[in-house]
């Protein structure tokens, strides 16, 4: 009975806690952090060079996932590997890459929205209240606690991955992990929507007519009146409806922003009123 | 105003935070050092003023709190938002003696921060096409057998790809830059159209930052009502965003409970009562 030892999966661990994206390109992402990765346990589980080769030939085909939380897939395929080291014979070559090529996405999905789109966020934005005036405090407290957190996390399913094998899928496709997601996804929605509202502040300086005392009366204040913000907020609803709705690219709809700074500047309806 | 010293360390800071391909990898190097906030704390002690940068990079982080990266399409690589931007907005701000914390700094930060978010697009799209190469040679060399390149692909030759499109341009924008910002005030009046169409587009794109943000937690556009309630929350409410995040865990929660009892009545036989 072969076992790969804690060596060989801490080494695989590390390599691709480092190295999931150091050499990234669009042909092949983290292909190479993936057989860089597994390389150590390939080398303990088989005996030949003949055989290695053909092993690491397993992890040839493309990989792309949120590397962090796809640390899991890593654990996994370990497992796997190990499985098939001893002679399980349903573990093909087929099968190792069907499982990784069934969770990429979900996984992608997953850490985008919850790790980099929620988490990371969350803690910046706690971050930039302990930054006030410049204080350290700021970025010690998001150096730490992101590191910390996020090790620990992909340590964790690493070794998770690699206990569970192929039943790992069924703990997150699952009905309770997939009801766990979206809960913590409606969660990300609220957040992203104070988000919008406390760091976008988009506002206009169209004046509409004057009072009787010669006040200006702003567009701006009766827009607010209606909706606080509801300019900020139909900025960010028709950037959003661009790119989901009409697959515009980020650069695109970064560039009509550019383009509408310009023409509203032009007409009056922005002008920032800023002075040296 | 910076040495070539200073200007080295800052181009050695950026390629160590290079964004996905960083070369201190993702979790150190793209999601830690790589945020404006943490690179500010490098970037002051390189130049000798902690605080001042920190509050510098303050506006600029809010632009860019939300970057995803889904599938290596990067529209902003924060990499020369760092370590290119938070140097010269700083030396702005010094030349022209402003309060490193002030609206004059802020505004200027923001916009410079837009501005130079496309040098780094341009670097990371250079850095992934010129791995291609590395990542051939992999491939040749793998065909012979030849397991050690994983570990040269994945380690040392990306860093020939971070010298030449990372560390050069970055250390000669910044040392060159900072002496030339000196004259911006002349050259670039604050009520010239392009001077209020740089800040405008500075207030707009943190919408395209939260809008791909929200792009990655909505699935369906129904989601978008928590959107619009978080929003609420925070500009009519008044809630901080820890205070949001903790009404939208309610949200959260009974979303969950709801999901996990419908699933218990989809699957399970009518006589288990007791969970309803």
């Amino acid at each position: 009975m072969k076992k790969i030892s804690k060596k060989s999966l801490n080494s695989s661990f590390w390599r691709w806690y480092y190295g999931n994206l150091t050499c990234f390109s669009h042909e092949h992402m983290q292909t190479f952090g993936y057989m860089w990765s597994m390389l150590p346990i390939i080398q303990e589980l088989y005996e030949t060079k003949e055989e290695q080769q053909q092993k690491l030939q397993t992890y040839y085909p493309f990989f792309n996932t949120e590397p962090q939380i796809g640390a899991i897939v890593v654990g996994i395929t370990a497992g796997l590997e190990e499985a098939r080291a001893n002679g399980a014979e349903e573990i093909d070559d087929e099968m190792i890459n069907g499982i990784r090529a069934g969770l990429m996405g979900p996984l992608a999905g997953i850490g985008d929205s919850l790790i980099v789109g929620t988490y990371i966020p969350v803690l910046l934005g706690i971050a930039l209240g302990f930054a006030e005036g410049g204080s350290v405090l700021g970025p010690l407290f998001y150096i730490v606690v992101w590191n910390v957190t996020i090790l620990w996390f992909m340590r964790f399913i690493y070794f998770k991955g690699y206990e569970l094998g192929g039943s790992a899928v069924e703990v997150i496709v699952g009905e309770q992990a997939t009801a766990f997601r979206e809960s913590v996804i409606v969660l990300g929605q609220v957040i992203v929507g104070a988000m919008a509202a406390s760091w976008v502040n988009i506002t206009t300086a169209i004046e509409l007519t004057k009072d009787g005392d010669g006040n200006p009366i702003l567009l701006q204040d009766k827009l607010d009146g209606a909706f606080p913000g509801i300019l900020t907020m139909l900025f960010v609803l028709g950037a959003w409806w661009l790119m989901a709705k009409k697959a515009v690219s980020p650069i695109k709809v970064m560039l009509l922003m550019v383009i509408l700074a310009f023409i509203g500047v032009f007409f009056g309806f922005f002008d920032p009123k800023l002075s040296y | 105003m910076i040495s070539w010293v200073q200007a080295g360390l800052l181009a050695l800071m950026g390629v160590l935070a290079a964004s996905t391909i960083a070369a201190l990898g993702t979790s150190i190097g793209n999601y830690t050092l790589n945020r404006p906030l943490i690179a500010s704390l490098f970037v002051g002690l390189i130049l000798g003023d902690v605080e001042g940068c920190i509050q510098i990079a303050v506006p600029m982080q809010i632009i860019y709190i939300a970057l995803v990266t889904p599938g290596g399409t990067v529209a902003a690589d924060l990499r020369a938002v760092s370590y290119i931007g938070i140097p010269l907005a700083w030396a702005m701000a010094k030349s022209q003696g402003w309060d490193m914390g002030g609206s004059e700094a802020s505004a200027f930060a923001g916009a410079i921060g837009a501005a130079v978010g496309t040098v780094g697009t341009v670097q990371f799209y250079g850095t992934a096409m010129m791995n291609l190469i590395w990542q051939h040679i992999g491939w040749a060399r793998l065909d012979k057998g030849d397991f050690k390149i994983l570990g040269k692909v994945e380690v040392v030759l990306p860093l020939i790809s971070h010298f030449v499109i990372s560390f050069l341009p970055v250390m000669f924008i910044v040392y060159y830059g900072a002496d030339a910002i000196a004259d911006f005030k002349e050259a670039l009046p604050m009520d010239s159209w392009y001077m209020k169409s740089l800040f405008t587009v500075g207030s707009l794109l943190p919408a395209v930052g939260i809008a791909i943000l929200l792009k990655s937690v909505v699935t369906k556009t129904s989601d978008l009502v928590y959107f619009a309630a978080g929003f609420a929350l925070a500009k009519s409410m008044g809630l901080t965003l820890l205070a949001a995040t903790a009404v939208g865990g309610v949200f959260a929660l009974i979303n969950y409970q709801i999901t996990m009892v419908k699933a218990k009545a989809g699957t399970v036989a009518v006589d288990d009562e007791e969970d309803i």
